[in-house]
């Protein structure tokens, strides 16, 4: 899940300036003897690993760091050194819990060492799992410092993107003919008559939505091929930095890009309330194998609940792991807010 | 052709009825029930996608079809009669007339449904209890409220009810729905092990709606010869308040056999019958 927002020959990190001058600061006030939790909470993709690994670098101070990719189990995973007294960085701290009878075990234990430890906790949190411990234990009360992680603006992504290539080294080809930079296009439709063997013409307009953006944000006459291709990479992600390479892996032809390679993928997502709850499950969790899936929704048709959703696209499974694929996270997160299965 | 009706002091000018005008009064009638099943199909269908709107965008049919029914009416009459300023007011009061003798139960649903669609006692969608009946409103008419019961029944309420009964509404025009879930237990199993066992049953539920607003609840209730355990908390979308009940139950217990928590020994719950 994790993704580099590690500049290319260089260990500056791009995006989170704000994030990361909370957190040092959060560090020099431990040192002098504040201790105030850290939980960083983010999207799928947005790079909150690669955020802690960071920090760890930037960070004089001893660290004990664990990663988590899979539900924890066993309480002795949880064993921390006591003294002298450090920072333990948690990353992917929502496998503490299982959403089950029994599944908050662990995470009680993991909160009680929170409180009662001298130790400076950043934890790392997905953020539907967050949304859910925080209305069911209030998990809030437990990390004075919250961090949500904000969108990528368009320069961001620009700059996260072009950091792993040479100047120069990509072409940018501006394919968007006159006709696809007209606002209104008239097109003729045409409609064959039963029985009569006979073909008539049905005129009718369409609007270029993206023309019409374009226009009335009245940067268009200045916008290079690379521009327009960033915006729509932006756009196609909604400012996830994960999402955003992958569109931009899927779209380049090495070494040329232009604005008609950008695809934007869309979904006909098509779920029952059981598919949609399991499709929110893996969503919260990042990763989960299928008996995990089992114990959480107790749904034994699970089998065919998983080939439905990597049918249409949605999950991907890699080594027994169910994932959510980055094209389809934007379409599937609004499909289960209407739905209201996000809550 | 029908003689125009004398009133006392005003002349009410009825029209002529030819076969002209009953086709067309029928054709309005056609016209407009069509409109009305066309529409209704339509925003029942948006409503399904509209999330947690979906019983407001459900609430705009019955308005819809009161308003085509009327307009359809005032076509009709205006086939039929037509009327100066006094004339109207003579006119009203002999319908006035009409309505205190003959139509008086039928005037009184319209208005009950008027009322049912602006005061919003319930809505399309809610779940309610009217008089006897607890069901899902599926339709609000002009004349009678339709209900589906949990045993799939089809029951008319008459809309005039609204004056003369009260009408338990469980949602209010929200898509989620208290659900009140009991559960008894012997006096020797583990109470408060229970109660944490239902309360992660609650909220580890898929039908399951938490926030600040829609919090759940666990309590505890002491009887001579059983303890009650008793969730509140509420269920994302009240078709599913069953489904919700009976997955929260049953998984509650399942976890109560491995934990060895027993239900009430039926010795004991006939004994507190003979009490």
């Amino acid at each position: 899940m994790g993704i580099t927002l590690v500049k290319k020959n260089s260990n500056e990190i791009i995006g989170y300036k704000q994030e990361i001058e909370s957190i040092q600061k959060a560090i020099t006030d431990f040192e002098s003897g504040q201790k105030l939790d850290i939980a960083i909470i983010s999207e799928p993709f947005a790079g909150r690993s690669t955020l802690v690994n960071a920090i760890e670098e930037m960070t004089a101070y001893k660290i004990t760091k664990r990663s988590f990719s899979s539900i924890v189990r066993n309480k002795e995973e949880l064993m921390f050194p006591e003294r002298p007294k450090r920072i333990v960085v948690i990353d992917n701290s929502h496998f503490f819990y299982l959403r089950t009878i029994g599944g908050f075990d662990i995470l009680e234990a993991f909160l009680k060492s929170v409180i009662s430890s001298n130790n400076l906790f950043i934890t790392t949190w997905n953020l539907y799992s967050w949304n859910y411990l925080h209305e069911v234990i209030n998990i809030g009360q437990f990390f004075p410092i919250q961090l949500k992680l904000p969108k990528f603006t368009p320069t961001d992504l620009k700059e996260l993107i072009l950091s792993g290539y040479k100047e120069d080294e990509l072409e940018f080809l501006d394919d968007v003919t006159s006709e696809d930079k007209r606002i209104i296009n008239f097109f003729r439709y045409p409609v064959t008559i039963k029985g009569r063997e006979k073909t008539i013409n049905i005129p009718f307009l369409t609007i270029n939505f993206d023309r019409l953006r374009f226009r009335l944000s009245r940067k268009e006459e200045k916008k290079k091929a690379e521009d327009i291709i960033f915006e729509m990479i932006y756009r196609v992600s909604n400012g996830n930095p994960g999402v955003a390479k992958v569109v931009w892996e899927k779209s380049l032809e090495y070494p040329i890009i232009k604005p008609s390679y950008v695809r934007e993928n869309s979904f006909k997502i098509d779920l029952d309330y059981t598919e949609s709850f399991i499709l929110y499950i893996i969503l919260s969790m990042e990763s989960l194998t299928k008996e995990e899936i089992v114990e959480i929704t107790g749904e034994i048709k699970v089998d065919k609940i998983l080939y439905r959703l990597a049918h249409q696209g949605l999950i991907t499974v890699d080594h027994g792991y169910y994932k959510i694929r980055p094209e389809a996270f934007n379409s599937l997160v609004d499909y289960l807010k209407k739905s209201r299965v996000i809550w | 052709m029908v003689d125009n009706t004398n009133f006392p002091g005003v002349e009410v000018p009825i029209k002529p009825i030819d076969l002209g005008t009953i086709l067309s009064s029928i054709l309005i009638i056609i016209g407009a029930y069509l409109v009305t099943r066309i529409i209704t199909y339509i925003l029942i269908r948006v409503s399904e996608r509209a999330g947690a709107r979906r019983i407001t965008v459900k609430m705009v049919v019955p308005l819809l079809k009161f308003a085509i029914y009327g307009i359809a009416l005032y076509y009709i009459l205006g086939f039929l009669i037509s009327l100066s300023s006094t004339q109207l007011i003579a006119f009203s009061g002999l319908l006035g007339a009409a309505i205190g003798f003959g139509l008086k139960d039928l005037f009184a649903d319209v208005i009950g449904g008027l009322i049912i669609i602006f005061e919003k006692p319930y809505q399309l969608g809610d779940k309610v209890k009217i008089g006897d009946y607890y069901g899902e409103v599926s339709d609000i008419g002009i004349r009678a409220t339709r209900l589906v019961t949990p045993d799939d029944n089809l029951v008319s309420v008459p809309n005039y009810l609204i004056f003369t009964q009260a009408v338990a509404s469980a949602n209010a025009g929200s898509p989620e729905m208290m659900v009140v879930i009991d559960l008894f237990i012997d006096l020797d199993s583990d109470a408060e092990l229970a109660m944490s066992i239902l309360k992660e049953a609650i909220v580890t539920s898929k039908y399951v709606y938490i926030s600040k607003k829609r919090p759940f609840t666990v309590i505890l209730e002491d009887y001579p010869f059983y303890r009650r355990i008793r969730a509140k908390a509420y269920v994302y979308d009240l078709r599913y308040e069953f489904e919700f009940k009976s997955e929260v139950t049953r998984r509650t217990w399942k976890e109560f056999s491995k934990k060895g928590i027993t239900a009430p020994q039926v010795n004991v719950m006939s004994e507190k019958t003979m009490c």
